[in-house]
């Protein structure tokens, strides 16, 4: 008798254990995951996974426009350029998740919060702005230092915050009357106008989102009532919970040959992110025999750009890259289409070679790769084989990106050959290749190139002092074929992201014919455009 | 229980406590000569020069490092840890939320290295050079040189990915919610609070990583306890109890095992300790929330606050551990607790 009980008892648990999950499932929810920590803070959000959760649950005065390039009205229904001073008008029928409305006001408190905290992207606009007032209750008024293009991209990354809710719950702090201007609160709580509230957040396990069917634009029907982000999930992890149909959307993280098996299944497809940045392989101008430019030329024809693609491809049709021309990637503003994309060449190779200063036996040429990740390896490799074709010694040598960040602040220690993958952070060329390739910014992870160019130096400053969109562009396609000819760099290929999806996940943005998409890194991932069966 | 027992008890206290504070002078110094500037880091790629200055002059690091050391020491007892740059929240808080986790994938690791290894070490030794014995020391010879993050991915494929009978990451199912906090143990936190549905699933889920987790230690006390107990076979006491008659029961579980256990628990309770470090790579196959994983990432961004924090904890584990350890081999042992040296 005892036994029956206990079988019976076993099997009302083991009932009650499948049906659990599957009553909390009656609602549609998105799952899928990235790298930890996920960072909720507006003032200190910069990553990826970060971007992501800003453009959920926060809001911006404007926004990439979709498909088209340049920007586009958001929280701002109009704005006004009168010299330096950027007047915007806010939309009168937002509300805050608090029910608050969004006023002038909390846009200047969002922009002296990321100030005072000097975190997240507050370089975008620290030396530029002069002031940030409130002119009315929907009229606010950024006044800039000197003219600075980047400025209206620069504002898709300022995140308006509800200063109500934040002033609510500070306590107390380093900043005076604004307590800790609420950072403990917001870095576990979402306060802003977006399409999706955050109901939980642990930064290194899981953010909740659910649906704000208040939003003040359209959402899809199909969009998810719940979105699950889980942080750092094992490629093994994420394959065998795809497989199980326990998991929606890859991270883009995952090796090629993941994404490859997952991809090959009949019940999921490929989603995917570019022409926002591209991979670079850093030539540093300032060391034998590298600060001769016929000797970086032959480097650049030397290259097997047809291997460097295979080493990033998943399927036939999909890589996790296409060819490059030059340093600003494909349907960026200022990107020159009439640069050639560059071939593998020996003979073009020698004959550089043949005008470089140096011979190439006597030196030694260090070509770095970052430790963190292991594809670099793989391009290191291939270089090493390239360029020992042309008598030149190699070493390859693996660097910690900590320490890696650290040796390129010398030009010494910098180097020889140094590989990087750079994203732009707002949708404007400056916010690519001005921390590259300007002088006055050499020693950095981004600038190993150590350029020193009076022309390059000045149109760059042009393309920041230049408001006309169209001049800009020019500027940017004349550097473009500027930086070619000096080849401080080795174009490899532009980024294209690619995520694996279930075929019950619909995202236009993330279909890779660029009509619908966002030209910046992670804002493709609104969940509000996603459809969810 | 005597006052000499409870005095060598305040002795290792005291002990511990030094030994604590060595360890927070070294990884202190330590985490400071790891290449790479922690502002920096944390600050990302893009951050101006001048960014990176005002966080460092926030964190103390432009300061001497016996300035730095002593504001660590001044914050720790206010309870203080620090801010951690690699999640922008309290240390505390984040060992908090790691911590449990990991404390019941040790403690269910643990289990199952007692439970299993023990019995098959005794097998062997009661059965030694015949084919038991050959089998379990094989499995365990197996279970002590395959690394735990092969047995992780192993377990998940077959039982997970294969034949999809258990779970595959984190503590519980999608759309169950955590049990009200009393221990932090999901699976007694549910059984107290009567949450049977919660404690079936929690248990789902921590099936594959503990045992992943345990199966070296299972292999390592499967070895000792078969030497040791093989041993204890060829005394005169054992011999003297077979002559007696007494049943093979009897004679492995209290003349051949007791003995024998004493020399193994030193070692299993090292092999416990070094679980909690060592979870890192189960923690991230089943992307379990634990504090192995979080003390690894604070490495990897040079989270100082974090690093010091994480070793702090894992080394007080170590030392409570061991103490206990030393404590239930006195009780196994009389002749160890009646000895003078306990007395200091």
């Amino acid at each position: 008798m005892r036994t029956l009980k206990y079988a019976v008892s076993a099997a009302a648990l083991a009932v009650a254990v499948s049906l659990a999950p599957m009553a909390a499932e009656a609602q549609s929810v998105l799952r899928l995951d990235e790298v930890p920590v996920g960072e909720l803070d507006p003032a200190k959000a910069t990553d990826f996974v970060d971007t992501m959760l800003m453009f959920n649950a926060y809001d911006t005065l404007l926004l990439p426009a979709q498909g088209t390039g340049g920007l586009a009205p958001h929280l701002a229904s109009d704005y006004t350029v009168d010299g330096n001073d950027f007047t915007f008008t806010l939309r009168d029928d937002i509300n805050f998740e608090s029910g608050n409305p969004l006023t002038a006001d909390d846009v200047v408190y969002s922009y002296d919060r990321l100030i005072a905290l000097g975190q997240g992207f507050s370089h975008l606009f620290r030396d530029h702005v002069a002031s940030v007032e409130a002119l009315d209750d929907h009229t606010v008024r950024f006044s800039l230092n000197a003219p600075y293009a980047p400025f209206l991209a620069a504002l898709t990354r300022l995140q308006i915050v509800d200063s109500q809710a934040a002033i609510a719950n500070s306590v107390e702090g380093d900043y005076g009357d604004n307590g800790d201007y609420g950072q403990a609160y917001l870095s576990a709580n979402s306060a802003g106008t977006g399409a999706y509230n955050v109901t939980d957040h642990n930064p290194q396990e899981l953010t909740l989102l659910a649906r704000n069917d208040d939003y003040f634009l359209d959402i899809e029907d199909g969009a998810p009532d719940e979105v699950r982000l889980v942080y750092g999930l094992e490629g093994a992890t994420v394959r065998t919970l795809m497989s199980r149909g326990e998991h929606d959307i890859s991270s883009q993280w995952l090796a090629p040959e993941i994404i490859r098996a997952l991809a090959e299944r009949d019940d999921m497809h490929l989603f995917r992110e570019s022409g926002t940045g591209g991979f670079y392989i850093k030539l540093n101008t300032q060391r034998a025999p590298l600060d001769d430019v016929h000797c970086r030329r032959a480097l650049a024809h030397a290259l097997d750009y047809d291997s460097v693609i295979q080493l990033i491809q998943i399927t036939d049709e999909v890589a996790q890259g296409v060819p490059a021309n030059g340093p600003l990637p494909a349907g960026m503003l200022g990107a020159n289409p009439d640069l050639p994309v560059p071939t593998r060449d020996m003979d073009a190779a020698m004959a550089e070679l043949q005008q470089c200063a140096y011979v190439p036996d006597e030196h030694t040429i260090e070509i770095s790769w970052v430790a963190e990740v292991p594809l670099e390896e793989r391009f290191a490799l291939l270089m090493q084989a390239n360029f020992q074709e042309l008598g030149f010694n190699t070493e390859v040598v693996r660097v910690p990106w900590a320490l890696f960040t650290e040796r390129v602040t010398q030009v010494d220690t910098t180097p020889h050959i140094g590989q990087v993958y750079v994203r732009a952070t707002t949708p404007d060329p400056d916010a690519l290749i001005y921390n590259m390739y300007h002088s006055d910014v050499a020693g950095t992870w981004q600038s190993t190139e150590w350029l020193n160019d009076p022309e390059v130096d000045a149109m760059l400053e042009a393309g920041r002092s230049t408001i006309d969109q169209d001049e800009r562009a020019q500027i940017y396609r004349d550097l473009g074929a500027r930086l070619v000819e000096l080849q401080p760099t080795i174009y490899a290929f532009d980024t294209q992201s690619v995520y694996v999806a279930r075929d019950a996940v619909e995202a236009e943005t993330l279909s890779g014919d660029g009509e619908s998409s966002y030209s910046l890194d992670g804002a493709n991932f609104m969940f509000r455009h996603m459809n969810v069966q | 229980m005597s006052s000499t027992f409870f005095k060598t008890i305040g002795i290792r206290l005291w002990t511990s406590a030094l030994v604590l504070v060595g360890v927070s002078i070294l990884i202190f110094c330590i985490a400071r000569v790891i290449p790479g500037d922690p502002a920096r880091i944390a600050l990302g790629p893009n951050a101006t020069q001048e960014q990176v200055e005002l966080l460092r002059d926030r964190l103390h690091l432009n300061e001497p490092l016996p300035a730095q050391y002593f504001e660590f020491v001044r914050e720790l007892f206010q309870g203080n840890l620090g801010v951690s740059l690699y999640t922008n929240r309290p240390v505390t808080t984040d060992i908090a939320d790691t911590l449990p986790a990991t404390l019941e994938l040790v403690v269910f690791a643990g289990i199952l290295m007692v439970a299993i290894g023990i019995p098959l070490g005794v097998l062997a030794a009661r059965y030694r050079d015949k084919l038991t014995d050959n089998v379990v020391r094989l499995l365990s010879l197996l279970g002590v040189v395959t690394p735990t993050f092969v047995w992780a991915v192993f377990l998940m494929l077959v039982f997970a990915f294969y034949l999809e009978i258990l779970p595959v990451a984190g503590r519980l199912s999608q759309g169950v919610d955590p049990p009200p906090d009393l221990t932090g143990f999901y699976t007694i936190d549910a059984l107290l609070a009567g949450q049977w549905s919660t404690f079936w699933d929690a248990l789902a889920h921590i099936i594959l990583p503990a045992t992943a987790l345990a199966m070296t230690a299972i292999g390592q006390t499967a070895r000792m306890t078969r030497a040791n107990v093989a041993e204890s076979y060829d005394t005169p006491y054992v011999e003297m109890a077979q002559a007696y008659g007494f049943s093979e029961r009897r004679i492995a579980s209290k003349y051949a095992l007791r003995p024998a256990m004493i020399p193994s628990l030193t070692i299993m309770g090292l092999d416990f300790a070094a679980m909690l470090g060592g979870a890192f790579l189960v923690e991230a196959v089943f992307a379990w929330p634990g504090l192995a994983r979080y003390g690894v990432e604070t490495i990897l961004h040079k989270d100082l606050n974090g690093i010091v924090g994480t070793v702090l904890v894992i080394s007080a584990f170590f030392l409570i551990v061991n103490m206990l350890v030393d404590v239930a081999v006195a009780w196994l042992n009389p002749r160890i607790r009646l000895q003078k040296r306990w007395a200091g």
